[in-house]
């Protein structure tokens, strides 16, 4: 009904392979497009930009850059807070090195390092597969943590071994740092990540996103049509680490404010490993859906009692809090194996041959 | 579908009555810990306090006349939860409780431009206690460097410290780290050997590498710096390797009852410093046994309500209480505002009488705060385990604060460097 594609006429192979071959797609992005670049902003308290808009868009990102190595390339890594730290550092030095720099740019840059340590670990994968490869990226967890605490050059020697984020001005206004208002840091965000979004979203349509898709399905088959599967595994790992650097910079600097080396530890690889999993590897809208999901939806559950007035603990609040959103992932996952974005792609599907059941 | 659509009902209506729901009084939310792995030093703090502000509405009407909406928002000792209890908070809040050393360091810049007083009994960043620098933090009564200073003096007056050999075992953390520059500064000044031994967040119930490394380099006390699983596992591979006990000092939140329970009498002689004391016999404790436990408000029990911790929720939640008793009397009114309060906490002024009057004689030591001193700098005891309990061992012994208060204006300022635009309130006397 809504999603009637009667009238729609394909005349050239171009018009066939667009973005959006069907025009209620296109409308619905400019829906979300305009609620996120206009209606929120307007209408989001501070609460809500803190803990809802802001860290849910740096947790799609991140689960985006994972998602490329993992859901495109198949090459399966617990490293990614490792990663994301990388990230964070290196753009915590270029801002104290080169106070002048514009934060934008730092952060961007920052990625570049992200990606040369995650090429660094990648090259095991041209030897090891699957679960072996998982272990190597482990290690990359375990030994850049580690480095976060041992190298005091990266924290400037700080004692207590964290990094602060300074207030970084940007024309005329504060884009990081304590004094930094968060619509504006908001909007830095959502800058970003979208044109993170546009790349990634044209690296996996083009050659690269395809040789890649080709190594995940079976990397003897691609080797043997001519792909080369180094080059595919190891641009796969930089482009995803690239992203990852970039979410991790933008987690310390327009959201966390300050950052100590375990916070890059494994739980958190394991949270953004859930989010890709659970909103469906390989595709970019199930990064979104699943940051929505176990990022947004545990603070929305926790606002509920107090809001309609129940007497229930904090304490408990929380508990209850974990039963629901664990019953809601096992839910999900049972009526749809390959997750929130494939379970979209179905009821789309059933929305185009509505009334019709086939 | 309907799924999600209910979802988004649910979520709509949320945010709509999130401003609405609110209990009458003033507001002062706690970032509790009762879940996570360091839930179970959290309870008795979280019980102490709570009951405290209990007793406070059920037996006085709350303080000077209004009821105090005593809140606790979970954080897990989770600083992504601590920072979203305290967006969620700080709308009507009139202080911030962080709980731990890392949502202090997430929010401690954030409350100049909030303004909100933080409120961080003995944890925090030691440079706190410069009330010029940290405007809107206070950790009364006693920072971890005064902490470690009263050690070295314990310490000091058991021998002459130069040439002995100090190991320094922490938390692999900004708490476990805060410490070192006062420690390498006293090192440095009376001649002893300071060895730190980290301890990873990883490694922190299997320290056999760090306790070999102590049995090859013998040192002549080890001081702890630990936490939550920590202190247990120190304690008990100090047993397993018959390290002499009594060389073995902890930081305050090192003395925990129920890790020395653990060893039971092979635990005797180990010491930490700390600035309070449960004492069962203080007025207060029966008047919370009638107002608070006996309507069946606590969520305590009597073993708990008898240590070290719960007793120390107490005093936590008294200083509070004092701020807020101050600022009324300062600002001519019950319902006061966050900066009020400020006033409040910056006046205190917990004597013997007062603690007479309060009923809790002998559970804290008596201190003073002033607009360029967020510490007070009570003093502390030496507490020592005797096989069952805590017992007090040393009289109250004061911080070397001619040796720290240099060290705290150098750190604050360069705090205050590295965070530009800071502003400095230079009004504050002395």
């Amino acid at each position: 009904m809504l999603y009637r594609t009667a009238g729609q006429f394909k005349t050239s192979y171009k018009s066939d392979m667009a973005l959006f071959p069907v025009r209620q797609d296109a409308v619905l992005l400019m829906v979300i497009l305009g609620f996120a670049w206009v209606v929120f902003p307007l209408t989001a308290s501070e609460f809500a930009f803190q803990t809802l808009l802001i860290p849910i868009l740096i947790y799609a990102l991140a689960a985006q850059g994972l998602n490329i190595l993992t859901g495109y390339a198949g090459q399966l890594s617990l490293g990614t807070a490792a990663f994301m730290g990388v990230g964070a550092y290196a753009c915590y030095k270029l801002v104290t090195l080169f106070p002048w720099m514009n934060p934008i740019v730092a952060i961007l840059l920052s990625g570049i390092f992200s990606a040369g340590v995650g090429v660094a670990f990648g090259i095991p994968s041209l030897r090891i597969k699957g679960f072996y490869l998982a272990i190597a990226t482990l290690a990359a967890q375990f030994f850049l943590v580690w480095l976060f605490e041992k190298w005091g050059w990266l924290y400037n020697y700080n004692a207590s071994g964290a990094i602060q984020v300074p207030n970084l001005e940007m024309f005329g206004h504060y884009v990081a740092g304590p004094q930094a208002s968060s619509i504006t840091q908001y909007y830095v965000v959502l800058a970003v990540v979208t044109l993170m979004t546009v790349l990634c979203i044209n690296l996996t349509r083009g050659t690269l996103g395809r040789s890649w898709k080709a190594t995940r399905d079976m990397d003897i088959a691609a080797e043997l049509i001519g792909i080369n599967l180094m080059r595919s595994k190891l641009t796969a790992f930089a482009v995803s680490s690239y992203v990852v650097g970039v979410a991790g910079a933008l987690f310390v600097f327009m959201w966390r404010g300050a950052a100590e080396p375990n916070l890059f530890d494994i739980p958190l690889s394991f949270r953004i490993l859930f989010i890709a999993i659970i909103g469906g590897l390989g595709s970019i809208l199930g990064n979104y859906l699943g940051a929505i999901l176990i990022v947004g939806l545990p603070v929305v559950l926790g606002t509920v009692p107090q809001a309609l007035g129940l007497p229930v603990s904090s304490a408990m609040v929380e508990h209850l809090n974990i039963m629901i959103v664990g019953a809601l992932i096992v839910f999900f996952l049972i009526i749809e194996p390959h997750g929130l974005a494939r379970l979209w792609a179905l009821i789309r599907e059933k929305l185009i041959i509505w009334p019709f059941p086939h | 579908m309907k799924m999600l659509t209910k979802l988004a009902g649910a979520a709509a209506l949320g945010a709509l009555l999130a401003g609405g729901a609110m209990a009458e009084g003033l507001y002062a939310p706690n970032l509790a810990y009762r879940t996570g792995p360091f839930a179970a030093t959290g309870i008795p703090l979280m019980n102490g306090q709570k009951d405290y502000m209990e007793l406070m509405n059920a037996r006085d009407g709350g303080i000077g006349g209004i009821a105090i909406d005593f809140d606790e928002c979970e954080t897990g000792y989770s600083t992504e939860k601590g920072v979203e209890c305290y967006e969620k908070t700080k709308g009507k809040a009139i202080v911030t409780q962080p709980w731990s050393t890392g949502i202090t360091l997430q929010v401690l810049p954030k409350t100049n431009v909030d303004e909100i007083p933080i409120l961080a009994p003995g944890y925090g960043f030691s440079p706190m206690a410069d009330g010029k620098v940290f405007q809107w933090a206070f950790n009364t009564p006693l920072s971890y460097w005064d902490g470690a200073s009263i050690l070295i003096k314990y310490l000091g007056a058991q021998g002459d410290l130069k040439g002995k050999k100090i190991a320094f075992l922490h938390l692999d953390h900004p708490f476990g780290k805060e410490p070192l520059p006062f420690l390498e500064a006293a090192a440095e000044a009376q001649g002893f050997e300071l060895l730190p031994i980290p301890v990873g967040l990883k490694e922190m119930q299997n320290q056999s590498a760090q306790w070999l490394q102590i049995r090859r380099e013998r040192p002549d006390y080890v001081i702890m710096w630990g936490w939550g699983a920590m202190n247990a596992g120190a304690i008990t591979e100090a047993v397993k390797t018959k390290f002499p006990m009594e060389n073995m000092l902890g930081v305050w939140w090192a003395g925990h009852d129920a890790d020395l329970k653990i060893v039971g009498d092979a635990g005797k002689g180990y010491k930490s410093v700390s600035w309070s004391f449960p004492n069962p016999e203080a007025p207060i404790m029966a008047d919370l046994q009638k107002y608070v436990v006996e309507p069946g408000n606590t969520q305590s029990n009597a073993e708990e309500m008898s240590g070290v911790f719960y007793s120390r929720g107490l005093v936590i939640s008294m200083i509070l209480g004092e701020g807020i008793r101050v600022a009324q009397e300062h600002a001519g009114k019950a319902e006061i505002s966050p900066a009020d309060l400020r006033w409040g906490l910056e006046n205190l002024d917990i004597t013997e009488a007062r603690l007479d009057e309060l009923g809790m004689t002998g559970m804290v030591p008596p201190f003073s705060t002033s607009c360029d001193n967020h510490t007070g700098h009570s003093g502390g005891w030496i507490l020592e385990w005797d096989g069952e309990k805590f017992v007090k061992a040393s009289d109250l012994i004061m911080p070397d604060s001619d040796m720290i208060t240099p060290l705290e204006e150098k750190a604050a300022m360069e705090y205050a460097d590295a965070n530009q635009p800071w502003p400095v309130n230079d009004s504050c006397g002395g």
